[in-house]
């Protein structure tokens, strides 16, 4: 199953579609998920997603906006797509019940029971 | 241009020369993503050594660069440095003397062991851990400046260090560029390595592995 970090990197990406490279996913990430990501956690994430097969990536032709450099484009892979819908389901799962979680309202409270 | 304003100025100066530790086409991308966000050029030189730095961690999970560092460069440099003293010593006590054939032979062969040897080490520590040649440095840097500075007296001058240093740095060269040998070299190389203890009348098995591995990964001619 893939960790949190990847789960992020792989939803960002599955976001972006056609625009998917480290600058976009980094603010996805930042913007969206909420949280800080730097672009050594961006880039050795992704390269450990590419190893695993999770990820394909590829070098764009340079554009204006980056000062005439490439980006490194990001697509998710089919088996990117099945190892983020069960880490996905498998938080949605665990989260049953919980204070937190979807069906709050259907637990008994412990000093009624 | 969302970047435009954020890629001038001494911080992005240093950030560009920061960029000089991550390979050429990482550096392109990760240049290109830091002019798109504009966030500084500070944070972008942080974001940018934190790259560098976990890059360099992910390469030392390897073994390639204790093996190169620890396993090799830093014991051939303490052996290849009483080496090069013995083979000058040598060359010179010939030069001051009437010719004899046996002490000829003995220190050609010598001079000749110790060159061959230190090209083979250093093409190895360059073939091995090409992204960790930083550690490889110290690992020969740090016994080197150690006996000079300590035996300076025992005939440890810079030019006898030279003997090696030249050689194994250019095998270093050698290695990182080509990876591989061609087997007729390797196999020169690797009885070289195993002529080394014998001639010297030591014993020093890590003294084979070098040349072993440049046999065992050396270029096949093609089928």
């Amino acid at each position: 199953m893939v960790g949190e970090f990847e789960y992020l990197i792989l939803s960002a990406a599955a976001h972006l579609a056609e625009e998917a490279y480290g600058a976009a996913m980094r603010e996805v990430i930042e913007t969206t998920g909420g949280r800080t990501c730097s672009l050594g956690a961006l880039y050795t994430t992704l390269d450990r997603l590419e190893a695993k097969g999770l990820v394909e990536t590829w070098m764009s032709a340079p554009t204006q906006l980056r000062g005439g450099r490439a980006k490194r484009m990001v697509r998710v892979t089919g088996e990117g797509t099945r190892a983020a819908r069960e880490f996905y389901q498998a938080v949605i799962r665990i989260s049953r019940g919980t204070a937190w979680g979807e069906s709050r309202h259907n637990r008994v409270p412990a000093d009624t029971a | 241009m969302k970047g435009q304003g954020g890629v001038s100025g001494v911080g992005w100066r240093c950030l560009e020369a920061a960029t000089g530790l991550l390979a050429p086409p990482e550096r392109e991308v990760v240049l290109g993503d830091l002019a798109e966000m504009d966030r500084g050029a500070w944070r972008g030189l942080g974001d940018v050594l934190g790259l560098a730095a976990r890059r360099q961690l992910a390469l030392w999970r390897s073994w390639r660069p204790w093996a190169a560092s620890f396993g090799l460069t830093l014991p051939a440099s303490l052996f290849l440095m009483g080496w090069s003293v013995a083979a000058s010593g040598a060359v010179a006590s010939l030069l001051g003397e009437p010719a004899q054939a046996r002490l000829l032979w003995l220190s050609l062969s010598r001079l000749f062991l110790v060159v061959s040897w230190a090209w083979m080490a250093g093409f190895v520590v360059g073939a091995v851990s090409r992204g960790t040649l930083w550690a490889s440095v110290l690992g020969c840097c740090a016994p080197c400046a150690y006996c000079l500075s300590e035996w300076p007296e025992h005939g440890l001058s810079g030019l006898r260090l030279l003997i090696f240093v030249l050689p194994g740095l250019w095998g270093v060269w050698r290695g990182r560029r080509d990876l591989q040998l061609g087997l007729g070299w390797a196999v020169f190389f690797a009885a070289t390595a195993t002529l080394a203890p014998l001639l010297w009348g030591k014993s020093g098995c890590w003294l084979l592995w070098p040349g072993w591995y440049l046999a065992a990964t050396a270029r096949r001619k093609q089928e």
